[in-house]
């Protein structure tokens, strides 16, 4: 308790100085007068007993000011005093202060905007119990629905294996699955009335299907209600039921408190809402736009709009699939490799299962090479952090580097300035201040600097990161990442702020102690290069190379940089860029069938092409360049492909006028045209690269070409050459194989399954989802920004189709159905 | 114990400096007789020691005010005998103790030194 009292009393102290010194003067004084006194007793006469005293306490001051120094108060004291000569002497300079203000602000500022995104996409655990035990299953940052490949195929399940893990986990505390993607759907949340009908808006948000297991798993409890539990996930078909994330629950429920129990239209299905989520909580899989609700994944066939994946006859592998490894498997490598282990002994024996009895010996040993890597999912699984992990590091390499710049410039700045003080220095030293002392106020003075630049940083990087996070995010309306500041960033701020005031500052002290003590008072002495000797010489020269270096570098990576992105903007895409609108739409959503949609894409373009300011229309599966395009391997009439040979095309389905609206060539043959419809013949238009791919001497045309994807099999007889377009990434170099397939002769029935037991009852067909175009495509005659209203309101007018618009530029807005 | 033995010596005079660490014990030593102010601690030091020690304000203050931070003294306003205010010092129990602990050790040591300088 001793230290407590010594605190405050020296607290005490220090606001009371003046008191304190009163009474220190008072005791002073009693001292003196019984000195006197004694020596008068003595026999001293009174002016000399007086002079005797006098001579005995020596210089007041200096009495006083070692009792001062004698308590721990006096160097919070002089900190104080230094601290306060500081901003006193940079308000004598408002010029300087403001440039090295500047500067550190932009550096501090641009290195935490950095590391905020850093924090949020590479750092951060998951909000769950013990997230360092969870592992994924291969890497899981990718998604979609995808056939005929082997178990574990980039972290992809189908579902009955998925279950089998559910129900037997092995060596792991558990195994949950969850969809490997969220799509979106149609909500129409609760009325006034409590139950949704068709009088409440719709609104479109990501969905994700999770097992009976997957909350238990993660150790998640609800803010509120329950969460998914296996009981609901029995049955497919079944357990209609959804939690919701905070996020959602408080844009478009209102944070209703009676939400529990309610009921929300989903894609046209009612479920019943059981539990909100807690606020950090966005699943395991974090995505730019975060899910808005779970539903268990026997209710896929209404989330996904698709017939059931869910039987053993048609399962494809959409499923992520995660665990939870024992404890012991967490810290010790050796169990580790046994858990890793027994999960590569089930994959490979599903895929023997799967493959049959006839597998050669040559497949056999391919098999039992295959592994299926456990991952850490510590800090959950994240595209962005592969998409961007690479770039947010040389982004950080990069802003280090300006803060280093910006720290040579103030540290010869304040050299510089040590200079033109150094009389005040040697006047401070002769004065009997200690070298220590100077030393310390002159740090005191670049760590003010350091922290004033560091607080100015943060606003810095609290408006870069909005701006960062708004490129990065593209315009989702709802994002994960947040340019709000937390601890973590705070001192990661004040910690860079202070190590750069020592950076730049401890130097230049140094040197002006130093040259201090080397210089006289004499007014010859002018300059610290005078009097500070070769290390004063040295300093600055350093310190301008090392600018000069640092700033070549910057300066040569931008230009290169700069010349990549203006080489990416003036590439041939293969189609015309300017004057093209883009918009999604959803058919399906809207609750058109298959059957009408042929009909519907030819309203709709009959309907655009009439606007003002439209050249052409056409509707597609996916825009001209679309990262998630679908791909099938094809078989081509009179080609013979080599053993493993990659037999993959990219797809599209196109709509007449689509290579007239997107501005590719047709290099051979003809285009699609509106008169391929579903009584014609069926025709494909493949891309040049395909064509020289597999027809090197030959005309690819009157070939014939069928696609391993039953709902658009064919076979189809190719008629025309497009020239080949950036279709996947503006950044591939391979030109990418294109199959251009008609909207219009796709089929609105799958081809039915002749009945397996040969019972004879036939199967009613099945409606074919595949055939509903995605995007609309406006060739304009001015800007194309003119045209989205009339878009918007002839097809808002015509129907309730969901719609959202792009230009050729990125900028995107959102359009709900009304 | 002067923080300054430097300074310290430009007062006292070489002959008359303290034995490094030994000016708080006699202090403590001084006020276990009876509470004293500033000067009297001073006089009460140069007469038991027949004047060999003298002990200035300069550093007699600031071992005062250390000694009453680590609560080994306190101090209150007092009127002296010729009713001026004066500030006198008390032992407390920390500081009894303290002197018991410190006049132990300073024993040994001479103990030892006399071992050593006989040997």
């Amino acid at each position: 308790m001793l230290w407590l009292t010594s605190l405050t009393n020296g607290l005490m102290s220090l606001f009371r100085k003046r008191q304190v010194e009163a009474e220190l003067d008072e005791e002073l004084d009693g001292y003196l007068e019984a000195s006197v006194a004694d020596k008068q007793s003595n026999g001293m006469a009174p002016e000399i007993a007086r002079r005797a005293a006098l001579a005995e306490v020596g210089s007041r001051n200096s009495v006083k000011h070692q009792v001062w120094s004698s308590r721990w108060e006096s160097t919070l004291d002089g900190l104080l005093q230094d601290l306060r000569f500081s901003v006193r002497s940079l308000g004598k300079s408002p010029g300087f202060t403001a440039v090295a203000l500047l500067s550190l602000a932009l550096g501090i500022g641009g290195n935490t905007a950095i590391f905020t995104l850093i924090h949020q996409v590479m750092l951060r655990n998951l909000p769950v119990r013990d997230p360092g035990q969870l592992v994924t299953f291969d890497q899981s940052d990718g998604g979609g629905i995808i056939g005929g490949v082997v178990l574990g195929y980039h972290g992809m399940f189908p579902w009955y294996f998925a279950r089998q893990f559910e129900i037997e986990p092995g060596p792991f505390q558990g195994i949950a699955s969850y969809s490997s993607f969220s799509p979106m759907v149609s909500v129409r949340p609760p009325s006034n009335s409590g139950n949704s009908d068709s009088s409440t808006r719709a609104i479109m948000v990501p969905a994700t299907l999770v097992s009976g297991n997957y909350f238990s798993l993660l150790g998640v409890q609800p803010m509120m209600g329950r969460a998914i539990g296996p009981s609901d996930n029995m049955t497919p078909g079944s357990g209609a039921v959804a939690d919701i994330s905070y996020q959602f629950w408080q844009q478009s429920l209102a944070a209703d408190l009676a939400i529990l129990g309610k009921t929300i239209m989903l894609n046209g299905t009612a479920f019943t809402v059981i539990g909100v989520m807690p606020r950090q909580f966005q699943g395991l899989k974090l995505e730019t736009e975060p899910t808005a609700l779970w539903t268990p994944i026997t209710m896929q066939p209404v989330v996904l709009q698709h017939p059931s994946f869910l039987t053993p006859a048609y399962s494809p592998y959409f499923l992520h699939v995660f665990g939870r490894l024992s404890p012991q498997a967490a810290t010790s490598h050796a169990a580790f490799e046994q858990s890793q282990q027994w999960l590569d002994q089930q994959i490979r024996a599903g895929i023997r299962a799967t493959e049959g009895n006839a597998i050669s010996a040559a497949r056999k040993q391919e098999i039992n090479r295959i592994t299926v890597p456990l991952l850490s999912a510590q800090h959950g699984v994240s595209q962005m952090r592969s998409q961007y992990a690479d770039s947010l590091r040389i982004l950080m390499t990069v802003v280090v580097l300006v803060l280093l710049i910006a720290c040579a410039n103030l540290a010869n700045f304040l050299l510089a300035r040590a200079a033109t003080r150094q009389r005040e220095t040697a006047t401070r030293l002769a004065l009997g201040s200690s070298r220590a002392r100077i030393v310390r106020q002159s740090l005191i003075e670049t760590l003010l600097l350091a922290a004033s630049g560091g607080a100015l940083g943060l606003l810095i990087a609290f408006v870069a990161t909005r701006a960062l996070i708004a490129f990065l995010t593209q315009g989702a309306s709802a994002t994960t990442l947040s340019p709000a500041p937390d601890a973590a960033i705070l001192l990661f701020t004040m910690a860079v702020a202070l190590s750069t005031g020592v950076l730049f500052g401890l130097g230049p002290a140094l040197v002006a102690a130093r040259a201090g003590a080397a210089t006289t008072l004499a007014s010859n002495a002018r300059t610290a290069q005078a009097g500070g000797g070769k290390s004063s010489r040295l300093w600055p020269k350093a310190l301008v190379i090392a600018q000069i270096a640092l700033s070549l570098l910057l300066l040569v990576g931008a230009g290169l940089f700069l010349r990549s992105l203006r080489n990416l903007q003036n590439q041939d895409f293969g189609f015309e860029r300017t004057h093209l609108l883009v918009a999604d739409f959803n058919a399906q959503l809207a609750g058109y069938k298959p059957s009408q949609a042929s009909a519907l894409h030819q309203r709709v373009i009959e309907r655009l092409s009439a606007l003002p300011g439209v050249r052409s229309a056409a509707v597609a599966g996916v825009p001209p360049v679309w990262p998630g395009n679908w791909t099938s391997n094809i078989s081509l009439s009179g080609y013979t492909p080599a053993p493993k040979e990659d037999m993959n095309s990219t797809l599209n389905l196109i709509s007449g006028q689509y290579f007239e609206t997107v501005g590719t060539p047709i290099l051979a043959g003809r285009p699609i045209t509106p008169a391929d419809s579903a009584g014609s013949f069926k025709v494909v238009v493949v891309s040049q690269s395909l064509a020289d791919h597999f027809f090197p001497n030959g005309n690819p045309i009157g070939h014939w070409l069928t696609i391993g994807i039953d709902s658009v099999k064919g076979p189809w007889q190719i008629v025309g050459i497009a020239k080949d377009s950036k279709s996947n990434d503006p950044r591939a170099v391979d030109p990418v194989r294109m199959t251009y397939i008609p909207l219009a002769q796709i089929d609105p029935f799958l081809p039915a399954e002749k009945p397996a037991n040969g019972s004879g009852a036939p199967v009613p067909p099945q409606e074919n989802e595949d055939c509903y175009a995605g995007t609309l495509i406006l060739r304009t005659t001015e800007d194309p920004s003119r045209s989205i209203a009339d878009l918007r309101a002839t097809i808002v007018l015509r129907s309730t189709l969901i719609c959202r618009c792009c230009m050729s530029r990125p900028s995107k807005t959102r359009f709900p159905a009304s | 114990m002067p923080s300054k033995p430097n300074e310290a010596a430009q007062f006292t005079g070489e002959s008359r400096d303290m034995v490094q660490g030994t000016l708080e014990m006699l202090i403590l030593k001084t006020l276990a007789l009876e509470p004293m102010h500033g000067y009297g601690v001073a006089l009460r030091i140069e007469q038991i020691s027949q004047g060999v020690f003298r002990v200035n304000p300069g550093s007699l203050l600031p071992a005062l005010s250390r000694m009453e931070r680590a609560a080994r003294v306190k101090s209150e306003w007092r009127a002296t005998e010729n009713n001026r205010r004066a500030k006198y010092y008390l032992l407390t129990a920390k500081g009894r103790k303290a002197l018991a602990a410190e006049t132990e050790q300073w024993h040994r040591q001479i103990a030892a030194i006399s071992h050593i300088l006989e040997a």
